[in-house]
């Protein structure tokens, strides 16, 4: 048997060799960026007086998908473990809420600090066992906990009428505000907890935690030998990805008003729509998570008379993602604007003269 | 594992999240409870059901909404019930009132108020699925509820509990819900209010009665859905056989939709029971009919009345001979009521308008031929069409009959007495001939409901 | 002698077997594609269910049952093989764990939505399997054991007879063998590692037909597209409880899996509704204690 068996990569994954460096050309046009940031800014802050209250929910279930997938991006992005679990801790994360709110009456925004923390908690207990399985395994082990955790919920939470649904009222997800009517209002709560989350995100990955899991992925022997305690990241890495994952699942419930486990394999196929953002959106970016979400959602709602057609396109375009844009729509963006700039520049190399590294790189620079 | 950063870096970030945090928690602290948009569980549309004529939703806590979902000459119906794979059986229901509304609007449309009107219905499927339902229902009803005029005949009982909270603050009729949950008596939410059949508590009564009168010292097992439809007969079940020497050996619950009951059938015998109280619905039924014929268990056995159509007494065949059940809407199918005029008028009327592929011969078709009669006759006698006095109507029924009623069975509600019908008769089913025979006379229950169903069964 | 027909723990083990021998199948499948090719097939069980798909289709134009499951035996190899070449091959040259598990739960998403899409068109009834074994019970003198089981046991103990004659006894076996164990080395004795990859995803699929026909077939045959998922965790305890690269250890863990499932569930009352944990349990324990499994040689990478 050859030595496909091995599970530690040969080659970083495909996503994880950054596309190009950062051009010292860049910083010639700063208020450029400053001029993009100022109008998605507007945009983003506009959006929802200029929509119906369905189609603000709808944005808000990008964000909170796309919350859910920066959790995955995390783990399996920089930190190559391997997750089709994430619908476990968004599950987590949803009936801390719902039963929080349906069951003991508290005031919902209060439940999501307290549902991250759950999704972290049950994180970690993961994340240890985890360490001693790797690859494909890990993905097995996590597949069996999305599959078992509605089956646990559908044991022990009796919503009305004896099933495992709990959908909190109206009156429970409402304004707080006066001038903000309930739909608005619901989208600049999301709208904030992603702003927040996504810079946090930025931040960690830029910084020294950022590094050691990146270190971790690549070549985990060598970052032992320089010191990085590869166990503790790797289970941090766990704890955090699945506080993002329990946050969102918090999220979808003020957004959707239902937490739902009927389906036995309704967790496991949000594990599945998370993967597919992060991989479409592009793996180990800032910005590809919230790509990837949208791309599910747009799909989602294209496809809304046929109820399997989104998974059949869904299906496909992974499959197709992985030949023809291994590191998503982010990556294939950056290798495209590096060759306009390569073409633009006449032909000649980057400053840094930097070529494609084939040892593993420090954090890619964020979109 | 802490992640240091300079001083400089570190306090944007923190000072970032402490925003975050305080805003949220300021924002959380504003809320109050109850912003009176027609109430939630602690007062419903304001009703109360005190005295007989009191009127049991009050629609000064609505907004004002009377009148939504009525379009021009046509009141729009929206509704949702499993149409497609495991549990389609269920889909058959709807050709029933489709039929009777098409009859009517063929010729000229209701009259209500001095004025007529076309009645259309829109329905998703929801594959029993009450999530789905849920979401179906919001859809078609629109997010301020103004959509639809009322919502008609959904299916499952935990489906109607998932719409119940919604349609009860928008002020919007949920009337005819086809289940026999006695949940709908609960008094926090008056704008849901069930269908002609019986209460699932009225059934297992039936039952019980039986059993004291022929089998007094019977050994019950229950087989019954995990969810609140199932809760309901084996809770009634249990009080009423409370003081008898009737026991309950066991009981085993199966997950709503699913059809395999193989292993619950075999634990259930084993338990050494000799009468099974078969309370499950759609495909499971006649497959636990199967299962219990094919282990040899004979039982005197018991169908719910969500059970008892062509289409599932089919599946079971000879395994189904001999079984009981209840019912008050006339089978098609028996002999007896061949030149009954009112089951006269339901083969014509389902001949001429009934969808291609009804089969007028199964049992559910009539049920939902029977909802749609009773619903035209009620919009008849209402003097203004709006949802206020649609409900309050509903509550206020007399002596109503109609549509494939037993005869000697009525319709009778009132703010105390929430259940339409409650009256029925035992049947048997002979497999031979395929249909249901009467056994005995229509059993009067009426207004019994309340007193033998345990009371946090009603208030769930 | 009533004993042993009246005995819980009899009728139990019996359904166990009955269970156990659908997820030996699949076992099996997932093992030959993890000796030929290296990867954990996530979409398995959906491959599988297309096949149960066709099988059904057949039956529904006048094919009875055993002659409908042969033709969809023979679909499934050439689509098993096909997938193989066109969807898997050019990714499993990467040896990158992410993109393998990607495509082959884009695989999972894809073939199951395709299923609902081709065959079941709104509005329909639901889809019957008819029955691949007579009612009733064989008589054993001391025990009698439903046709339904023997059938199923027969089956699976036939196709481990072929495969073991397949791959032991015949060149082509022997090639595919070479091929699992070492392919560049089996390029320099003329063999083509494509072709021995697309063979062992076809006898995989194959199997795989077998599996989830047998599956569907049972009470009164109403299945739907959700009819290998909790299958296909069950079948990957096997497989791991075996060895994942042991057929042997496939059908030994299928057959285990499946009693303790009914055994469990009998005698352990609340564990109803989730003894999902037991497999996934037991598939983690194995991973830790015992990586090869029960009958697995080789060594599986641990930290």
């Amino acid at each position: 048997m050859s030595d496909r068996s091995t599970n530690l990569p040969d080659t970083p994954p495909a996503f994880a060799t950054p596309s190009a460096p950062v051009v010292a050309g860049e910083k010639r046009l700063p208020w450029l960026r400053i001029v993009f940031g100022v109008v998605v800014a507007v945009v983003a802050l506009a959006l929802p007086y200029l929509n119906d209250p369905s189609t603000n929910q709808i944005f808000c279930q990008v964000m909170y998908l796309a919350l859910a997938a920066m959790g995955l991006n995390l783990l399996t992005g920089y930190n190559g473990q391997i997750s089709l679990g994430h619908g476990a801790f968004f599950g987590v994360g949803a009936f801390t809420t719902a039963i929080l709110v349906v069951d003991h009456g508290w005031m919902i925004e209060a439940t999501f600090p307290v549902a991250a923390l759950l999704a972290a908690l049950v994180g970690v207990a993961v994340g240890f066992p985890a360490l001693r399985v790797k690859g494909l395994y890990l993905a097995l082990i996590t597949l069996g906990l999305a599959v078992l955790f509605p089956l646990v919920v559908k044991k022990f939470v009796h919503g009305s009428g004896g099933v495992a649904l709990l959908k909190p009222k109206r009156s429970q997800v409402s304004s707080v505000v006066d001038f903000w009517a309930d739909d608005i209002y619901r989208y600049y709560v999301c709208l904030a907890i992603l702003v927040v989350l996504f810079i946090l995100a930025w931040n960690l990955v830029r910084g020294r935690m950022g590094r050691a899991m990146i270190a971790v992925r690549d070549q985990e022997v060598a970052a032992s030998t320089v010191g990085i305690g590869v166990a503790n990241v790797k289970v941090w890495s766990f704890a955090l990805s699945a506080a993002y994952a329990g946050l969102a699942g918090a999220l979808s419930v003020y957004i959707d008003r239902t937490a739902d486990a009927t389906n036995p394999i309704v967790y496991f196929q949000r594990s599945i729509e998370f993967l597919i953002a992060v991989v479409i959106g592009g793996a180990a970016t800032i910005g590809g998570p919230l790509l990837g979400a949208m791309l599910l959602v747009a799909i989602r709602r294209r496809t809304e008379g046929t109820e399997a057609m989104a998974p059949a396109l869904l299906g496909g375009a992974l499959i197709l993602v992985i030949y023809v844009l291994p590191d998503g729509i982010v990556g294939g963006l950056r290798r495209l604007s590096t060759w306009i700039r390569g073409r633009t520049s006449g032909g000649a190399p980057p400053p840094d003269g930097a070529p494609e590294p084939v040892a593993p790189a420090p954090a890619p620079s964020p979109t | 594992m802490h992640t240091k950063r300079t001083t400089k870096q570190r306090r944007p970030l923190t000072a970032l999240l402490l925003l975050a945090v305080l805003a949220l928690l300021a924002t959380s602290c504003g809320r109050s409870e109850d912003t009176g948009k027609g109430g939630g569980s602690d007062g419903g549309g304001g009703g109360n059901g005190d005295g007989e004529s009191g009127a049991v939703v009050d629609t000064a806590d609505c907004p004002d909404t009377g009148t939504a979902g009525i379009d021009g000459d046509t009141i729009k119906l929206a509704s949702s019930f499993p149409q497609s794979g495991l549990t389609s059986a269920f889909a058959q229901i709807s050709k029933g009132y489709l039929a009777y509304f098409d009859k009517v609007n063929a010729e000229g449309g209701v009259e209500v108020a001095g004025k007529k009107y076309k009645i259309e219905v829109t329905a998703k499927d929801d594959e029993y699925k009450p999530a789905s339902t849920a979401q179906n229902i919001e859809s078609e009803v629109g997010t301020d509820g103004t959509d639809a005029f009322a919502v008609f005949n959904v299916v499952g009982t935990a489906n109607n509990v998932a719409i119940r909270d919604d349609l009860n603050d928008l002020c919007v009729p949920n009337i005819f819900a086809a289940t026999g949950s006695p949940v709908w008596g609960n008094e926090s939410y008056p704008w849901t209010i069930g269908s002609t059949l019986a209460p699932y508590t009225v059934e297992a009564k039936a039952f019980a009665d039986y059993l004291k009168e022929n089998k007094p010292d019977a050994k019950v097992a229950m087989l019954v859905q995990n969810d609140d439809f199932g809760k309901a007969y084996e809770e009634g079940f249990k009080q009423q056989i409370e003081g008898s020497d009737i026991t309950v050996t066991q009981v085993k619950t199966y997950e709503a939709g699913t059809d395999e009951v193989t292993a619950e059938v075999t634990s259930l015998k084993a338990s050494g029971a000799d009468t099974f109280f078969n309370g499950a619905t759609l495909l499971a039924c006649p497959n636990a009919l199967n299962a219990a014929d094919e282990q040899g268990w004979d039982a005197v056995t018991f169908v719910s009345g969500t059970c008892i159509s062509k289409t599932l007494m089919g599946i079971a065949g000879e395994a189904a001979d001999g079984v009981f059940a209840t019912t008050n809407i006339k089978d098609p199918l028996n002999p007896a009521f061949a030149n009954d005029s009112a089951m006269k008028e339901y083969n014509e009327t389902l001949k001429e308008y009934g969808a291609k592929d009804v089969d007028p011969e199964n049992g559910i078709v009539a049920y939902g031929y029977t909802q749609g009669a009773l619903l035209v006759e009620i919009l008849k006698s209402l003097d203004t069409l709006d949802r206020g006095t649609l409900m309050n109507k509903m509550y206020d029924l007399k002596d109503l009959t109609g549509g494939l009623l037993l005869d000697g069975v009525e319709v009778n509600t009132s703010p105390t007495d929430r259940f339409l019908a409650e009256d029925v008769q035992m049947i048997q089913y002979n497999a031979k001939n395929k249909y249901f025979e009467n056994i005995g006379d229509v059993l009067d229950f009426e207004g019994t409901t309340p007193d033998i169903t345990p009371k946090d069964l009603i208030n769930s | 002698m009533d004993a042993l027909n009246d005995s819980l723990f009899v009728t139990q083990f019996l359904n166990g077997i009955g269970l156990g021998a659908v997820y030996a199948s699949v076992a099996l499948a997932l093992v030959i594609i993890y000796r030929t090719t290296g990867l954990l097939n996530f979409a398995q069980g959906e491959m599988a269910l297309f096949s149960t798909f066709v099988t059904w289709w057949l039956t529904e134009r006048g094919v009875a049952i055993w002659p409908a499951l042969l033709g969809s035996m023979v679909f499934s190899f050439f689509a098993g093989a096909a997938i193989e070449r066109l969807i898997i091959r050019p990714v499993e040259k990467s040896k990158n764990q992410l993109n393998l598990v990607i495509v082959t739960l884009g695989l999972f998403l894809a073939i199951n939505a395709v299923c609902q899409l081709l065959f079941i068109k709104p509005g329909q009834d639901q889809v019957l399997m008819p029955l691949m074994f007579p009612g009733g019970k064989l008589n054993l003198i001391v025990i009698d054991i439903p046709w339904a089981i023997v059938g199923r046991a027969a089956v699976l103990a036939v196709e481990c007879a072929v495969l073991y004659l397949l791959l032991q006894k015949t060149k082509i076996g022997l090639a595919l063998r070479a091929v699992a164990s070492n392919p560049e080395s089996s390029r320099l004795v003329g063999i083509n590692p494509g072709t021995m990859l697309m063979l062992g995803w076809g006898i995989a699929a194959v199997l795989g037909a077998v599996a989830g026909t047998m599956a569907a077939s049972r009470g009164l045959g109403g299945f739907d597209t959700s009819l290998m998922q909790q299958v296909l965790v069950y079948a990957f305890a096997a497989a791991a409880l075996g060895g994942f690269d042991s057929p042997l250890g496939a059908v030994v863990g299928g057959l285990i899996v499946g009693v303790a499932r009914t055994l469990t569930v009998q005698y352990i009352g609340w564990l109803e509704g989730i003894d999902l944990i037991v497999p996934l349990g037991l598939i983690f324990v194995v991973l830790l204690v015992r990586p090869n499994g029960l009958f697995g040689r080789n060594i599986v990478e641990r930290v």
